[in-house]
């Protein structure tokens, strides 16, 4: 990399990162559990880009799912954890998947462009929801609610498999992935998605063949919006049992990319959300010899990168 | 009672024209890039790395003023960069603009960790030189003897005339409303985009470079969403700078209130008023406060 030219060696920076990243399974845990998030939330937003919708949103829509998923699970802490664990998800779901309607519904009857309406909805929520949090549910001088009970935490991979040991990496990993294969299948193999596609791709077409446009565009934001809300549960009930505000360090926009980097198919959301979680753990491993934000710069180059590339090629191949 | 005394001091109103110069630098800045077509998320980004700029020079340097026309290049450099992903390859607007103001979040975070060993900010420097003797008026001597404030005042008319009196303004404008009409007349399209796109980020740098300077420090976060709530200003101002004026007036008004409400500490929860520009702005898009219409190929690669 160029960026390098700071006089590091970058093989030396590199080699550290790979033999740090998969030479222990502390390593490989955390990349895992990095690319969680990225997996959940791309997944959601790669619903919506299909039906040609830019949520740009998601930062916004996510951190108030999560907030919920927080409360909820909170709250029913007495309840058994098969009981409380969904119902907090549930509620998550709705209410991020209510929050991604606004601009949606704006859209339909305005006519008004989702890009600006769901910017500026981020700035809303964060703000509502450091309102509601500190002046009603943080714990006291801090930013983050109350803890939930270990009963409705998700277990780790380190209890089961020591290789794991110390990492964070939990069965949020998992049902990330099952969420990644059922947006699969419901874009690829579903008449629903079916019809989300056609009108992302042609929607004055799709009016003709009649299909309902404006249903597409609300449901497809309902739905997608809503997925961002489990982003919640990784770091919620899989790691620190509280919802904090800032968790999520520009996820909602980290996960544009990786949606847009797999061209928005879920499955190649898998592993997009591996690359970036790979870079993104890779950067603290070698925060020693370079600063970890390091790999911020090389995520931004990466999107460039491949979007030129993309171009090209479609300019030069496909003519 | 105290509250409303405070508001219409001069002090105030101090307040209020240093909160309106990045706002409305960055909504003319936001403006002549739509204008020509080119919806540029990025401001934020150019505001980033330009405040960078000017930090790193002037302290490399010790002057202010090479610190100044560096960072001016920074912004016009990186706006450059710009034009090649949205122009000259045709990659979606928004992604672009996403894509880089990441790209330059993480470029400054890591730029200060690297040179300053300092998690969030730059060691203190320089603000560029006043007009001396207009600084001695009290009260708002501070606003009157600075270039930018004063530029940005200017640019209220240059904008106007820039854009609606002059040849260049008419294609630039005929560009972002019809570019083939404007290709037929003989019109180089992508030309006058990029140079859109260029007073773009020479204008969103001097937003940049403002703040810097006003700070005597850069430190991470500190244009935090200025950028966007200039691209706001600009929606709710119709895309024209008389109107761009009146909604960074009203946007700066609301900050020097959450300000003066925090340090009072009354019962509106200063959140509440943070998110006024937003709210604003939505209400504007849905109608409520008169139709709003962007150029008409704002945002189409061509």
């Amino acid at each position: 990399m160029v960026l390098l030219v700071i006089g590091k060696n970058p093989f030396e920076v590199f080699s550290l990162m790979f033999s740090d990243v998969f030479g222990s399974g502390y390593g490989l845990g955390q990349t895992l559990f990095k690319a969680t998030p990225l997996i959940i939330c791309g997944s959601g937003l790669a619903i919506c880009f299909h039906a040609s919708l830019f949520n740009i949103g998601a930062e916004g829509q996510l951190n108030a799912g999560s907030f919920v998923i927080g409360l909820v699970a909170y709250y029913l802490s007495g309840l058994p954890f098969f009981v409380a664990i969904p119902a907090a998800l549930i509620c998550g779901f709705i209410v991020s998947g209510l929050l991604g309607l606004v601009p949606a519904i704006i859209k339909v009857e305005k006519g008004v462009s989702e890009v600006i309406t769901t910017i500026m909805m981020n700035f809303i929520i964060l703000a509502l929801i450091n309102f509601f949090l500190i002046d009603f549910f943080a714990v006291k001088s801090t930013v983050h609610t109350e803890k939930i009970s270990d009963a409705v935490m998700i277990p780790k991979f380190s209890d089961f498999m020591p290789m794991f040991q110390g990492s964070s990496l939990n069965f949020v990993f998992v049902f990330a992935i099952l969420i990644a294969v059922a947006a699969y299948f419901f874009i690829y193999k579903t008449r629903f998605g079916y019809e989300i596609r056609a009108v992302g791709y042609n929607d004055t077409a799709s009016k003709y063949i009649g299909i309902k446009i404006n249903k597409i565009i609300l449901s497809s934001f309902f739905i997608g919006a809503g997925l961002t809300s489990f982003v919640g549960m990784n770091f919620i009930m899989g790691y620190k049992g509280y919802y904090e505000f800032g968790f999520s360090n520009n996820l909602g926009f980290t996960a544009i990319a990786v949606a847009l980097l797999a061209k928005n198919n879920p499955i190649g959301v898998i592993f997009s959300a591996l690359l970036f979680g790979f870079l993104d753990y890779g950067g603290l491993t070698v925060n020693t010899i370079v600063p970890k934000e390091i790999m911020f710069v090389i995520q931004g180059i990466v999107i460039l990168t491949i979007l030129s590339v993309d171009k090209l090629v479609e300019k030069y191949y496909l003519k | 009672m105290d509250l409303i005394s405070q508001i219409i001091s001069l002090t105030f109103l101090a307040q209020v024209l240093r909160l309106f110069t990045p706002y409305f630098l960055g909504a003319n800045a936001a403006n002549f890039s739509e204008r020509s077509g080119v919806v540029n998320i990025a401001i934020e980004g150019f505001m980033i790395i330009s405040a960078m700029g000017y930090a790193l020079f002037t302290i490399f340097s010790g002057s202010a003023v090479v610190g100044f026309f560096s960072a001016i290049l920074v912004g016009i450099l990186f706006s450059l960069l710009f034009s090649l992903f949205v122009i000259k390859l045709k990659i979606n607007q928004i992604v672009a603009g996403v894509g880089f103001n990441l790209l330059m979040a993480g470029l400054v975070k890591f730029l200060i960790i690297f040179l300053f060993q300092s998690s969030s900010n730059t060691p203190r420097f320089d603000s560029l030189p006043n007009i001396y003797f207009l600084e001695n008026i009290p009260f708002i001597g501070k606003v009157l003897s600075d270039y930018i404030i004063l530029f940005s005042f200017a640019l209220i008319f240059i904008s106007n005339f820039v854009l609606f009196k002059t040849k260049f303004g008419l294609r630039l404008r005929s560009v972002g409303e019809n570019p083939e009409a404007g290709e037929s007349l003989g019109i180089k399209v992508r030309l006058y985009k990029l140079y859109g796109v260029i007073i773009c980020g020479f204008l969103a740098s001097l937003g940049g470079i403002w703040l810097a300077s006003n700070q005597n420090s850069f430190s991470d976060g500190m244009i935090a969403g200025r950028g966007y709530i200039a691209i706001a200003a600009m929606i709710i101002g119709k895309w024209k700078p008389v109107n761009i004026f009146v909604a960074c007036i009203m946007f700066a008004f609301f900050e020097a209130l959450e300000i003066s409400l925090q340090i009072s500490g009354t019962f509106i929860p200063s959140q509440i008023v943070q998110m006024l520009p937003y709210l604003i702005t939505i209400l504007v898009l849905i109608g409520f406060i008169g139709k709003t219409k962007p150029p008409a190929a704002d945002g189409i690669p061509y």
